[in-house]
């Protein structure tokens, strides 16, 4: 419903926790510690989305050395079959700039073709559904996530965690900056787009850049990139926040594990699977969710499931 | 209780953000002035922008990278710029001695398909029209006789102004007064280019030509442009025929990947 998109659910009082008869695990007339590890080992959506992430960037490299022109440029900008498309946050620090010496008006039909075609693009299908489903920095930052967690749990090193909106000062930090130096100043220091260009023309010396961004992601905060820093997730986000595309959950079905919480990448979204903490019997997960499906493919119970907003209404 | 959670909340925000905002001060910085430095300590002779740049200092911003460029050039004379170039980081650029710009793509793909007109095509386009209405306004002519797409891509590619190519005197072999004989660049050279006395349709490996010139004169036949951008003409001694630059020179380089010196003699000087 339009009305789910604006009322804000954490301020409600939340639900009376369900008794035990109707949890469930005791439903399905397993021990809760079985319950909970049933679906620890399935990873549907994550092969489904690795395959596709892995097809759209090698699509983009072989458009270029097959001479295959499907998909031709990079991640900052390029052409589906002759139709542009460009990146919003690299095209948001371009007008910034060029508002203020005039060069505005150059800017061809297909930039501003290209813009929105890809803001409409993920405005349906979820804003940040372009980190997780796009973004081969994403890949990589999964396996050091992985390593990150390892390390965690044999204790050889401290999780830390910072405040989840720094990425938006990030967002407007580097926007200043490039209007005050009159350069792109966050593209040389974009992961997403070194590994982008990269792959298509070349290796050069920012991968090292890179590499220093994923060894602190190992050694010190788990996904520091993408939880905090990264403004064009940040653009994303914003972009998503009224996507049809979301992830659904649904109270009836959860069993309290926050097995989802724990994989998730953006686990403050995912604030009402804690026990008594849902407002609703229905919830969708907010804007910084990727819509990875991580917490769809471990989720015992089937809880949270890819949905399309306020479409029960309008069948 | 809630309160104190918001408070809390809110200073790791404040403590949080303005590390940030210290960091992108010092690392944004220093990333800007790495990449102007970096493009004042380089030399530029070697590099030239793709036809159609705008003034440095807008293209420096205007362009996002994208590369779209680089992929549409048949000859794959175009590339990004990496850390040592100083050009700033994945600008695109052409070293002309590695591969010229020899406008085999007719109709100035790279321009075209640029989405925000770093590389700005209007100009060319505008070129075009005009003479296209130009030839067909001459007495006798109407379209019928005159191809408007051959005129539209000769007055295009004539408009281009990437640079100028300048003569060394000391090295030219024509300055000499000697010829030359087989393969300019050698058996290595992965250079390709398009003749323009060969009416090729694409551009084929220079190192499958063999020139065989009492006075070596390649900058001259081998130009894309011809007699409005370089001739031959009588040195003021009157005993050499060397080659003259003239206005309608481009800039694409094709000279430069040509010349058999080991050293190139005919270099472009970016404008």
């Amino acid at each position: 419903m339009i009305s789910d998109y604006f009322s804000n659910a954490k301020k409600k009082s939340p639900l009376a926790p369900k008794p035990v008869e109707q949890m469930p695990h005791t439903l399905a007339g397993l021990s809760f510690k079985e319950w909970r590890d049933s679906r620890k080992k399935n990873h549907k959506m994550r092969n489904i989305r690795w395959a596709v992430l892995l097809f759209m960037n090698l699509l983009f490299v072989f458009s270029f050395w097959l001479d295959l022109a499907i998909l031709e440029g990079s991640l900052s900008g390029s052409r589906l079959i002759g139709f542009y498309l460009m990146d919003p946050y690299n095209s948001l620090q371009l007008l910034a700039i060029s508002s203020t010496t005039g060069y505005l008006a150059m800017l061809t039909m297909n930039f501003w073709i290209g813009l929105f075609t890809i803001l409409i693009f993920w405005l349906i299908f979820g804003g940040r559904s372009y980190c997780s489903w796009m973004c081969p920095y994403h890949f990589l930052a999964e396996w050091a996530e992985k390593l990150h967690n390892y390390l965690v749990k044999k204790k050889k090193i401290k999780e830390r965690s910072y405040h989840i909106g720094l990425r938006f000062v990030f967002l407007v930090g580097f926007l200043l900056l490039a209007l005050l130096t009159k350069n792109l100043v966050f593209e040389n220091l974009n992961v997403v787009g070194i590994i982008s260009k990269a792959m298509i023309y070349g290796p050069s010396l920012l991968l090292l850049w890179v590499l220093a961004i994923i060894l602190f992601e190992v050694f010190v905060s788990r996904r520091f990139w993408c939880r905090y820093v990264c403004p064009i997730g940040a653009t994303w986000s914003l972009v998503g926040k009224a996507s049809p595309l979301a992830i659904k959950f649904e109270h009836d079905k959860c069993g309290y594990c926050i097995e989802c919480q724990k994989v998730c990448l953006v686990p403050h979204e995912l604030w009402f699977v804690k026990r008594g903490a849902a407002t609703q019997d229905v919830h969708y997960v907010g804007s910084d969710c990727t819509r990875c499906g991580l917490c769809v493919d471990v989720c015992p119970g089937n809880a949270l499931t890819y949905s399309v907003r306020g479409a029960s209404s309008l069948l | 209780m809630d309160n104190e959670k918001k408070n809390l909340n809110r200073r790791e925000f404040f403590k949080g953000g303005i590390a940030a905002a210290g960091t992108l001060a010092v690392v944004g910085t220093a990333t800007f002035i790495l990449d102007k430095s970096a493009a004042k300590s380089m030399p530029r002779e070697d590099f030239l922008r793709p036809p159609g740049a705008i003034s440095e200092e807008d293209f420096l911003y205007g362009c996002i990278k994208c590369g779209l460029c680089v992929q549409i050039c048949p000859v794959h004379a175009i590339e990004l710029a990496g850390a040592g170039e100083g050009l700033g980081f994945g600008t695109p650029y052409i070293a002309p001695r590695i591969q010229a710009c020899d406008f085999s793509c007719d109709a100035l793909q790279c321009v075209e398909t640029c989405p925000t007109a770093v590389l700005d095509f209007r100009p060319f386009k505008e070129e075009g029209v005009r003479a296209v209405e130009k030839a067909a306004a001459e007495p006798g002519a109407d379209l019928s006789t005159v191809n408007p797409f051959e005129v539209q891509k000769v007055a295009m590619k004539e408009a281009v102004r990437m640079g100028k190519a300048h003569v060394n005197r000391n090295t030219c072999l024509a300055h000499k007064g000697e010829g030359f004989k087989g393969n300019p660049r050698g058996a290595d050279f992965k250079g390709v280019h398009r003749s323009p006395g060969k009416n090729e349709v694409s551009a084929s490996p220079l190192k499958d030509r063999v020139f065989n010139r009492e006075v070596c004169d390649l900058c001259i036949t081998e130009c894309p442009i011809g007699e409005k951008a370089i001739i031959q003409r009588r040195s003021r001694s009157g005993r050499k025929l060397i080659p003259h630059v003239l206005d309608g020179c481009t800039g694409c380089g094709v000279c430069q990947m040509v010349c058999p010196t080991a050293e190139p003699s005919i270099v472009v000087e970016p404008f």
